[in-house]
């Protein structure tokens, strides 16, 4: 994998050198290429359905507002389609989206009933059904599509996401870890805390003040499954309580929600186990 | 007041608004920690259920009517649908949001795992015992 991303590095720094400049402008433009598939088609409108709430006047019912969108002036995407609602259509309209290619987590929503990143949800091209577009399920909104993530990331900093040593390694430099420990932390390292999978599992919706839910108990086992962390114990013994890891009743919806692709699941398994065995 | 409020009346335990220990920039408090009710309690839970399935199986396998076989699988039965009936509760009447609820419930609970215990010991020394029982009634 190392060898593969550094050849590709190198690759993508060297084409400029070796790209005629005529190539040079058309290369990478977002837009020749989205309209291509469906140059002179009829228009393709959809319906999105879209959760609206405006804290300024809390009297009113949350409402579902209707927009149509011809899809093929659209990207194809889902944060495509809000972006052009927001530019183009309603302004007032509120979410929040930052790198468009699901690094950040920023537009975890609710789309079709799943808890996905807007920017990484396909439109689905069928025109006769309308899509639904809701914040994350069983939070607390602060406008639209805005949930307010503050318990989120309190739980987040309780469980100390950071590396914990004492002993100085013997060359003063730095932490090494084998190849077989680094490998522990494939499919953990990658969360990017959406919040999708806590706010998918219901064992969160009842409990969110004490379970730790399914995003932060695999952050927590990113640090337990770190060769180079010194404090296992201590982090075990801050779990080891009805609430924060065994509310977790292996509902799985964590694992079939991720948009990333990771299994939360079973980083919750590891946990139990780890704690089972102590 | 009421204009405020934008759900529906009827919800069963609805979502309280919106509190926080502490500032945003504090960690969320960790729960009073005991192994004894995290750890431990999963391990005993597990074994138990894992131990059910040979039971439940090997009385009608063996062919043969053991009193401490019918002992030890009432004992266990009680002890896994204590332990469900306990996850119930604390998931859905929760003690932070309605803590006299989660008592109440909690001792109903024991009332009738005691109940229960009284009465498969009775059917046990003073009838044909559990194991029997389901022989009998099983046609299949």
């Amino acid at each position: 994998m190392a060898a593969l991303r550094s050849s590709s590095r190198l690759f993508a720094s060297a084409r400029p050198l070796f790209r005629p400049a005529a190539f040079a402008r058309s290369y990478a433009t977002v837009e020749s290429s989205a309209q291509d598939p469906n140059p002179s088609d009829q228009p393709r409108v959809k319906k999105f359905q879209v959760y609206r709430w405006n804290p300024d006047q809390p009297a009113e019912k949350p409402q579902m507002q209707t927009y149509s969108l011809d899809l093929n002036k659209t990207g194809p995407m889902m944060l495509d389609a809000l972006i052009r609602i927001k530019n183009e259509m309603d302004p007032t309209l509120t979410f929040r989206r930052s790198c468009r290619e699901g690094i950040c987590g920023s537009c975890a929503m609710n789309i079709d009933g799943t808890n996905t990143l807007a920017c990484l949800c396909r439109i689905p091209t069928d025109t006769t059904k309308e899509s639904r577009i809701y914040p994350l399920p069983h939070m607390y909104v602060v406008k639209d599509l805005v949930p307010d993530l503050t318990q989120f990331y309190k739980q987040y900093k309780s469980i100390k996401p950071y590396l914990q040593r004492d002993t100085p390694t013997e060359d003063g430099l730095e932490y090494r870890q084998s190849p077989e420990e680094r490998k522990k932390l494939d499919g953990l390292y990658e969360c990017i805390l959406c919040a999708c999978c806590s706010t998918s599992c219901p064992s969160y919706w009842w409990n969110s003040e004490e379970y730790l839910g399914p995003a932060i108990l695999l952050q927590s086992y990113r640090w337990l499954a770190d060769s180079r962390d010194e404090r296992t114990a201590e982090r075990k013994a801050a779990l080891d309580n009805s609430m924060s890891v065994y509310r977790c009743h292996t509902i799985l919806n964590c694992t079939r929600t991720c948009p990333k692709g990771l299994n939360p699941a079973l980083a919750i398994a590891e946990i139990k186990k780890m704690m089972a065995a102590h | 007041m009421v204009g405020f409020h934008a759900s529906a009346k009827k919800q069963i335990l609805p979502p309280l608004p919106q509190s926080m220990e502490g500032t945003v920039n504090d960690p969320a408090p960790i729960p009073e920690t005991h192994p004894s009710e995290g750890s431990y309690h999963w391990t005993f839970e597990r074994l138990v259920a894992l131990g059910l399935v040979p039971l439940c199986v090997a009385p009608f396998a063996a062919g043969s009517l053991n009193p401490v076989m019918d002992a030890v699988l009432c004992s266990g039965l009680i002890l896994h649908s204590h332990i469900g009936f306990q996850a119930s509760i604390i998931d859905y009447f929760p003690t932070r949001r309605v803590p006299k609820t989660h008592t109440t419930c909690n001792w109903l609970l024991r009332a009738f795992t005691l109940g229960t215990a009284v009465g498969l010991y009775e059917f046990e020394t003073n009838d044909v015992g559990l194991t029997e029982a389901i022989r009998r009634v099983w046609t299949a």
